[in-house]
């Protein structure tokens, strides 16, 4: 069902006003992504955003990254029309909407097999990048950037809502991710699972006894 | 759903409803709470001048404390 002019008018009244930032994303990732849908182009919510919606780390800063997980992606005429719908400065990738930023950005990377995790939300359901690619591309990020100890936290806080059961993830494909070329970090998923594991005293799902 | 705790767990399958979602957003907090500092927005990234322009100085706006989640 299309949105009409005063539910978006709405809409965006209530992301505008709101002050919780992971509320804020959600709920902009659910309008945008209902007013892409109608056009025919899935939004995936990705990056450090994906990771504050599945974990609440408090980990993202106040940009929403978005990518299209259909292969097609919208002419930039349609990008502007519908932007301009929400009263959005800037594009065609960056926007500040709603009292945020919202990047636009090209075609979803994903090697999981998995589905894209999806959450029904007040203006429609959004997409959520995968959380075993989430978790395979942290793992790297925290022992390859310079020991980061951001990204290490990072990890950790996402392994633990894993372990404890707040996020399903499929544990053979986080296995076979961490075997790819793109990633051969198999050892450092094992590591820092156990290490988790170990702080939450329950069993690692990745370690091989 | 989460066999431990009655939290509703995101799923690999179908959706999670906005109720449930919210509903385990202080569960998901605190499980991360257990492993690392609480806070951990990283301190600069290149998106740092946009973003301190909009947010008075800061990365974005603050986190809601977990006892209010």
């Amino acid at each position: 069902m299309k949105m009409d002019a005063k539910k978006i008018k709405t809409a965006l009244a209530d992301i505008t006003a709101e002050r919780d930032p992971t509320l804020k994303s959600a709920k902009l990732a659910s309008l945008c992504s209902a007013l892409w849908a109608e056009r025919g182009v899935e939004l995936v919510v990705v990056g450090g955003s994906a990771i504050e919606i599945l974990t609440e780390g408090a980990y993202a800063s106040g940009d929403l990254d978005m990518c299209h997980a259909t292969k097609a992606a919208l002419p930039i005429a349609e990008r502007k029309e519908i932007m301009g719908l929400l009263g959005a400065k800037g594009g065609p990738r960056n926007w500040q909407v709603a009292g945020m930023y919202l990047d636009l950005l090209g075609p979803a990377e994903s090697f999981a097999h998995t589905p894209y995790r999806r959450i029904e939300a007040p203006y429609g359901s959004f997409l959520v990048m995968k959380p075993e690619d989430l978790l395979v591309e942290r793992v790297l990020m925290a022992f390859y950037l310079g020991e980061s100890q951001t990204a290490r936290d990072c990890a950790k806080k996402f392994i633990s809502v894993v372990l404890t059961g707040g996020v399903a993830v499929n544990w053979n494909e986080v296995r076979r991710l961490a075997n790819l070329p793109e990633y051969r970090n198999l050892p450092q998923c094992v590591q820092l699972v156990k290490e988790v594991a170990d702080e939450l005293k329950i069993k690692s799902p990745l370690h091989p006894d | 759903m989460n066999s431990k705790s009655k939290v509703p767990c995101i799923p690999i399958e179908g959706s999670i409803s906005w109720e449930d979602w919210l509903k385990g957003r202080r569960f998901r907090r605190e499980m991360g709470n257990r492993v690392a500092p609480e806070i951990i927005r990283r301190k600069r990234s290149s998106s740092d001048r946009r973003l301190k322009r909009l947010f008075n100085g800061e990365r974005g706006l603050p986190f809601t404390p977990t006892e209010k989640l």
